[in-house]
């Protein structure tokens, strides 16, 4: 999923900060997807919360890597595994 | 023309029910009857047949509780108003009851097909709804769930349908705990603590209250197992087992809130279980004291 269409999902969900973590909770009109809310960790939380239309996945890395003080690799890797687990959030409105 | 009343005590919510129609309710609802309440929390006016001139635009559709076969509700969304259409679970796609609820949440409307000068308000689901709307807007969330109450702890039980919620209960009940309720429960928050309510079902059973101490989430397992679970992992379980319409932010965020409180508050635990009498000893000498 690219980094726009994440941007304009974003409405679409509920959140919550517990601790270093988010909470999302889609806006659902079924109540078959009444199950499905979602945690993010702190990589996760950062990106979510930093998402704009106009950036790319190396402005997330960086940013990463300068909050968290880690190689390109591990914040390549951060970026990759928090879209991947994120694409899967449209099917749940 | 006479008008008939009735009122109900429900996890402590006053309900007033009015209508020139005769008023009948499921057996259920028998103990939660009330001679009269101090005060009302929700007005409901019932009427027999449907009301005239409604016009339903898809665009105002903003929920829908359906399966694979079959509508259960749709919800609609007009000016201030929700409202709700109900489908007859015996005749696909027959509207069974028409509700109406008013922007403060207190104020219900609810037409029924009455038979012989007598209407059933309350017939399944709009009671579980009406709680469930009744919930939203106080510090309360409406679980499936059971619950037994060893006259000091409250241990509620949530899962997937089929992950032991009535078998749990049952094997408390047999060391002396009472069963609160084996599916639907009202959680209040009340005087800094969390009290658990039991809920009309389609048998009759009296109102209950206790103490909730402590929530699992169960499911069946080869071996007695229990974790800890905190923070957002138990708050997302958690809410996960109640009743939602996801659709309004504002509604969601209340949610989140109180179940943030909540697990903040009660402990909450994994339970893979063996369902015989030893996951009671397991649970009590696992469980924070």
């Amino acid at each position: 999923m690219k980094i726009d269409e994440l941007y304009k999902l974003k409405s679409l969900f509920v959140t919550r900060e517990v601790g270093d973590e988010l909470i999302i909770v889609p806006l659902s009109g079924n109540v078959s997807n009444m199950n499905h809310l979602f945690t993010m960790n702190e990589t996760g939380k950062l990106i979510w919360e930093n998402l704009r239309p106009e950036e790319n996945i190396e402005y997330y890395v960086k940013l990463i890597m300068d909050e968290y003080e880690v190689d390109k690799d591990l914040a390549y890797n951060d970026v990759n595994m928090f879209l991947a687990r994120i694409s899967h959030l449209d099917d749940n409105l | 023309m006479k008008a008939h009343t009735l009122q109900l005590r429900i996890a402590e919510f006053n309900i007033e029910l009015t209508s020139t129609s005769k008023l009948e309710l499921d057996e259920g609802y028998d103990h939660f009857i009330v001679k009269q309440s101090p005060y009302i929390n929700i007005f409901i006016a019932c009427f027999a047949g449907f009301p005239q001139g409604l016009s339903l635009k898809s665009n105002d559709l903003v929920f829908e509780a359906t399966n694979d076969q079959q509508k259960f509700y749709s919800i609609y969304k007009q000016s201030d108003r929700l409202i709700f259409i109900l489908y007859n679970q015996k005749k696909i796609n027959t509207v069974q009851q028409i509700g109406y609820l008013d922007a403060s949440f207190s104020h219900w409307k609810i037409f029924s097909q009455g038979i012989n000068g007598v209407i059933q308000p309350m017939v399944y689901p709009m009671g579980p709804i009406l709680l469930h709307y009744i919930t939203l807007q106080s510090d309360a969330a409406m679980m499936h769930a059971s619950c037994a109450f060893d006259g000091i702890n409250g241990r509620l039980f949530s899962g997937f349908s089929g992950s032991g919620k009535s078998t749990i209960s049952k094997i408390w009940a047999d060391a002396g705990s009472q069963i609160i309720n084996d599916d639907r429960l009202i959680i209040r928050y009340q005087q800094d603590a969390y009290y658990v309510y039991n809920t009309p079902m389609y048998y009759s059973d009296r109102s209950k209250k206790a103490s909730l101490n402590s929530i699992f989430l169960i499911s069946h397992a080869p071996e007695n197992k229990i974790k800890r679970l905190k923070g957002a992992e138990a708050i997302t379980k958690v809410m996960a087992f109640s009743i939602q319409n996801n659709f309004d932010p504002f509604w969601v965020e209340k949610r989140l809130e109180f179940f943030s409180k909540l697990c903040d508050q009660i402990s909450v635990y994994s339970l893979g279980f063996v369902p015989n009498e030893n996951v009671v000893k397991f649970i009590l000498e696992n469980e924070l004291k």
